[in-house]
């Protein structure tokens, strides 16, 4: 199948997803498609996939113009895909969760030998160790993760689109996958592949196309002409200077200190020590466990096993509003659509979400000029672009929804910032500005807990580098703020792991 | 001994079923009147009505919605029966089909409704019933018909030793509908779209469809009900349907159906519907107050949440 | 959505549209007035105008009980229970133990808030949905309330309260409006300008990023169903009034519609984040108009809940398509 997308456009409140994009997938190729968190990936693989419709643009199959009123649509044009999000029936088994689409029936009533004959089939292709009559919900999630990708390769179709098929399977699993998509390929599908892992790009796509801040930043260009180096600047936008800072010198009294914590989430043996006004960074990989550790912080996750102490003094802290409120710590969660921010809300109310104890007055009310009051320095200081403070957060840009979410919690005035995933798409201009501020407020005596998967980030900022993998810290890396040593250093603790574990695992 | 205890009790109609037999047995031996042929007719007869009540919840529940107009429809359904049987002269044989298939119109415009508007479906229902009970009362006003055609009476208190033969109709309609749901396609879809409504939909699955044919469904059950209670009392009462709200949840809940939509069982509503019929005949054996009926159902309901609730954080698949 | 609805509308969705909405219903609710009074002179006069007022301040304060759960997202099926409990309650209290007045109906409003706080606490602890902890709560609570008093209605309560009921102001004004006015001004308070009322709104609106925020999720749940069983109470303890007596058949399931209609008219979103206190007011405005409206032309009670039901359709899609429209035209700004 040929399949062309041209200039397509979306954008949903408060965010331009995709602006002008192309994309063309010729027979018998993988083609890559890169692009940071929130470049427009996954909301292209939608609109191909009938999910979403496009504000503008054109979507070709085989040269003829199609437009597509739902996923029914796309499957019957011959197009599959497997999503990121889990895209299974919990209670359903295995072999109905694959043939969902066209459950095989005898006389009116489904043919469960057929159904599981035929998973059974596609199933053998990856994993011949998962049974097709378990429930879905029993399963692990590299196990959900096969039964999608055997789903979509069930429909047989000419063009297959795989976004983050990788993602929670393991290294032989993954060798499966490949060589079953080459032969796929060398068959004549057209296969489109969203990956992080810029190894497995390399080693199995012909083309790429890559996205930046949701526009195409390289259409369809060969992958045998293409360098590491070349592909990471594609993605990350080369204007990008991050500004040298000097080393600085912390002091030396501990405000947060973790002794062998283990959490419900399945952190091990954790042990840190954050200082006043420093900026230590949390590095690891996508599912180290970094978010989570810091929810086991604030309360979110239970903590099980361990010692937390602030200044000296051991603590258990419950829930959110008890580390805000006893302990003066705040979150900066990366997920600010869920819970960052409250979208329906004004940019007055999202900031002062957490100083209006402070500012109510007599019987617990507020006065609106205090709250204004409060509240606009922050927007001024953070320089959120907007007519007025009443402004619904929903209809702010993505970047200045980021500064919101910040400056609620300069506002909250806390001794301690967790922030996780600061710049996650956030235009370059917002992005510089942000580390200038995180730079200042640990200036200015706050400790900041800095966890990113943005190396750049890591090293132009933090003071140390703490290195997480598979809910482990496995190493802390001292910040020379030389990024080829540091991010090897980084890099090497984690493979390090990486290479004891299959040894350790079979 | 505690491991297949804990193993028993992840079975979903297990404690019902322990229940069950628990309870007839004390009735049993407490009460003579209990295990007398007559009072098991009395039990069953009125485990017919209420089964078919569950059933009508338990298929909007499937699809994650729920139906607050089940009793107003119910009620609306058998004055319309009753009025075509009496006012209309129309055969059992015609008035029985077009008032369930009233009931499922009613039903679709529910389903129309809430997909169309993307209106949560409790407001929409909540607002249907209103108008439902008021289409009732209007026709009605309040006045029962009671020139019932001797077949359907006949039908509704006749026995065969214990056994009513109203009884076959919720028999019929439960076998039905858990092939519906177990192994037929229309009755997969609809508890896939329960179960995880964006994946459904990805497989091509049209959720607006089903979620209109699961409120459909729901109002033919109760309608069917309706007219069962027709055929029970011998009269179309106004007033059918206007407690069956509560038993509604209740049946279909205290059975293990999932709040959140994907999950229900057949034989578990049908298990605990056994058990209301149990309770409520317990309580009239001892001569309690009917007003203990009320209070142990919102307990059951209470119970049955937190056993759930219990089984999911037991097996961690909350 | 409309004035009032504290959180996102009055300064942002510059007038046009919000305000709109409320005027609408408000203009809705003066045409109804007109047409009535001219088909029945005897609907404006003073002792109907004293009895609407007094059946209004009932439904208001019924509104009010489900909005501030509404606000947290959640809801309440079990104000009509509460509500009768409080009333038997108060019954109770004033003829078999006869304690003086303020202390008995002080008493009935503790009940109430005590049965809400039940309800709050168990929807936190096992983290069911409010829908169906309050279906059985409201079924327990009933249960209850008839096992305990036999279904015996109170007949020998203090004078005074049914003269309270009765009493007149200026002619034909009700102190019971009175005191659901003032009640509205509180809440309205309470929402637009204290930490708790902001708290509830946040919740309500995003509780995961409320949450996140510091928010004691959890606690502002078990107060807000703490409160609207206080309000239940209060609209229980009212019909006490207007009936001089306490009577086990007043509230249940028949609160339910009406408990919602007033809200849900107004503005006040079923997603939670959002109350429209006036917005209640006059949607309840409007379902008494109604109600009264037949019965004085006589139409009778038999097709009021047609009305009622219909209304209640109207008007939820009325608020979804000026959604769709607002919606829109903000895309469009952009």
């Amino acid at each position: 199948m040929h399949l062309a997308i041209e200039s397509a456009s979306k954008a949903f409140p408060g965010v331009q997803a995709l602006d002008n994009v192309s994309l063309e997938l010729r027979p018998g190729e993988i083609h890559a498609l890169m692009g940071e968190n929130g470049a427009g990936k996954s909301t292209l693989i939608k609109i191909i996939t009938g999910l979403y419709r496009p504000d503008g643009g054109r979507l070709l199959v085989d040269g003829r113009e199609v437009s597509f009123q739902s996923p029914r649509d796309a499957i019957a044009a011959g197009i599959s895909a497997v999503h990121q999000e889990r895209n299974l029936i919990p209670r359903f088994s295995v072999g109905e969760n694959i043939l969902l689409e066209r459950l095989p029936t005898h006389r009116g009533l489904l043919d469960r030998e057929a159904i599981h004959r035929e998973a059974r089939r596609y199933l053998d292709l990856l994993d011949r160790g998962i049974d097709t009559r378990a429930e879905v919900r029993t399963l692990s999630v590299a196990q959900m993760q096969i039964v999608e990708i055997a789903k979509a390769l069930s429909l047989e179709t000419k063009c297959l689109l795989m976004d983050e098929p990788t993602a929670s399977i393991t290294e032989h699993e993954t060798v499966a996958l490949f060589s079953l998509l080459r032969r796929l390929r060398d068959e004549g599908a057209a296969i489109v592949f969203v990956s992080h892992k810029l190894e497995e790009v390399f080693a199995i796509a012909d083309r790429v196309t890559v996205l930046r801040d949701g526009r195409n930043a390289a259409i369809g260009e060969p992958m045998s002409a293409m360098t590491r180096q070349r592909l990471i600047s594609l993605m990350v936008g080369r204007e990008e200077r991050i500004v040298e800072r000097p080393q600085r010198t912390v002091e030396t009294d501990v405000v947060l200190e973790a002794s062998g914590i283990n959490t419900a989430f399945g952190h091990r043996d954790i042990s840190f020590a954050l200082r006043r006004g420093e900026i230590l960074g949390l590095y690891g990989l996508v599912g180290a466990g970094r978010s989570e550790l810091a929810r086991a912080i604030v309360g979110d996750i239970p903590v099980t096993g361990g010692a937390l102490r602030l200044k000296g003094k051991a603590v258990r802290i419950r829930d959110m509003h008890e580390a805000l409120d006893h302990h003066r710590i705040g979150y900066i969660s990366e997920d600010r659509k869920q819970e960052g921010l409250i979208l329906a809300h004004s940019i007055r109310e999202n900031i002062a979400v957490t100083i209006w104890k402070r500012l109510a007055g007599m019987l617990g009310l507020i006065a609106p000029p205090a709250e204004a009051r409060a509240v606009l320095p922050y927007v001024e200081r953070l320089e959120i672009r907007t007519p007025s403070i009443e402004q619904t957060v929903g209809n702010l840009s993505g970047g200045n929804q980021q500064k919101v979410s910040v400056a609620k919690w300069l506002a909250a005035n806390v001794e301690i910032l967790i922030i996780d995933e600061p710049t996650v798409g956030i235009d370059i201009k917002t992005k510089a500005y942000l580390h200038e501020l995180i730079h200042e407020i640990a200036e200015a005596g706050t400790s900041v807990l800095l966890i990113s998967s943005d190396m750049p980030e890591m090293v132009a900022l933090a003071d140390r580098i703490l290195v997480m993998h598979g809910k482990r810290l496995v190493g802390e890396v001292a910040n020379g703020r030389r990024y080829e040593t540091v991010s090897r250093a980084i890099m090497n603790r984690i493979h390090a792991v990486e290479e004891e574990r299959p040894a350790a695992a079979e | 001994m505690n491991t297949i205890f804990r193993r028993l009790l992840m079975v979903e109609w297990s404690g019902l079923l322990a229940a069950i037999i628990l309870g007839a047995a004390v009735l049993a031996w407490l009460s003579p009147a209990f295990l007398t042929e007559f009072n098991i007719y009395v039990m069953l007869r009125s485990f017919c009505v209420a089964l078919l009540v569950g059933f009508a919840q338990m298929v909007t529940l499937a699809v994650g919605q729920l139906n607050i107009s089940v009793g107003a429809l119910g009620g609306l359904v058998a004055v319309l029966a009753g009025g075509m049987m009496e006012k209309l002269g129309f055969p059992v044989a015609v008035a029985v089909p077009l008032a369930i298939g009233i009931g499922g119109l009613a039903g679709l415009l529910n389903g129309v409704l809430t997909v169309r508007t993307g209106i949560n479906g409790f407001i929409i229902t909540l607002a249907t019933a209103s108008a439902f009970t008021g289409i009732n009362l209007g026709i009605t006003e309040s006045i029962p018909f009671y020139d019932m055609p001797p077949s359907l009476v006949a039908f509704g208190s006749n026995r065969f030793f214990g056994f009513p033969y109203l009884l076959i109709a919720p028999i019929v309609v439960a076998a039905l509908l858990g092939l519906f749901l177990a192994r037929t396609v229309p009755g997969r879809h609809l508890l896939a779209v329960g179960g995880n409504p964006q994946a459904a939909e990805l497989s091509g699955i049209s959720r607006d469809g089903i979620t209109m044919l699961a409120h459909a469904l729901s109002g033919a059950l109760a309608g069917a009900a309706a007219v069962l209670a027709v055929a029970q009392l011998g009269s179309a009462q106004p007033t059918i349907g206007a407690d069956w709200l509560l038993l509604s949840f209740a049946a279909p809940i205290i059975g293990g159906a999932a709040l959140t939509g994907g999950h229900v069982s057949v034989l578990g509503t049908t298990l605990a519907v056994v058990l209301i019929a149990l309770i409520e005949n317990g309580m009239v054996l001892a001569k309690v107050d009917p007003y203990w009926v009320q209070f142990v159902l919102g307990a059951l309901i209470l119970a049955a949440v937190w056993l759930n609730r219990w089984r999911a954080v037991r097996t961690g698949m909350g | 959505m409309t004035d009032d609805a504290i959180p996102t509308s009055a300064p942002r969705r510059p007038g046009l549209l919000g305000a709109s909405a409320q005027f609408g219903l408000f203009a809705i609710v003066a045409l109804l007035w007109l047409v009535f009074s001219t088909l029945a002179p005897g609907f404006t006069s003073p002792i109907n105008l004293f009895s609407i007022g007094r059946s209004l301040a009932i439904d208001i304060v019924i509104g009010f009980s489900q909005m501030v759960v509404l606000a947290t997202g959640g809801m309440n099926l079990a104000v009509g229970s509460i509500g009768v409990c409080a009333v038997m309650a108060s019954g109770f209290l004033l003829q078999d133990l006869g304690l003086p007045i303020p202390l008995a109906l002080a008493g009935a409003l503790a009940l109430g808030a005590a049965l809400g706080w039940l309800n709050g606490v168990a929807i936190v602890r096992t983290g069911v949905n409010a829908f169906i902890i309050t279906l059985a709560s409201a079924s327990l609570f009933l249960g209850a309330m008839l096992i305990l008093t036999k279904a015996v209605p109170y007949n020998g309560l203090p004078p005074e309260i049914g003269a309270f009921g009765r009493m007149r102001i200026g002619g034909y004004v009700s102190p019971l409006l009175i005191i659901a006015l003032a009640i509205g001004a509180a809440l309205y308070v309470l929402y637009r300008h204290s930490a708790l009322g902001r708290q509830i709104l946040a919740a309500g609106a995003n509780p995961r990023a409320a949450a996140m925020s510091g928010v004691p999720v959890d606690r502002v749940i078990v107060i807000s169903h703490t409160l609207s069983g206080l309000l239940a109470a209060t609209a229980g303890l009212m019909i006490v009034a207007r009936l001089g007596a306490a009577m086990p058949s007043v509230g249940g399931e028949e609160w339910l519609l009406p408990s919602f209609l007033g809200p849900v008219l107004g503005g006040t979103l079923l997603a939670g984040g959002s109350v429209a206190v006036v917005g209640t007011i006059i949607g309840a405005a409007l379902v008494t108009t109604i109600r009264s409206g037949l019965l004085v032309l006589q139409i009778g009670n038999f097709w009021l809940q047609l009305f009622l039901g219909l209304i209640l359709l109207a008007a939820v899609m009325a608020d979804r398509y000026r959604g769709i429209f607002v919606e829109r035209r903000s895309m469009g700004r952009r």
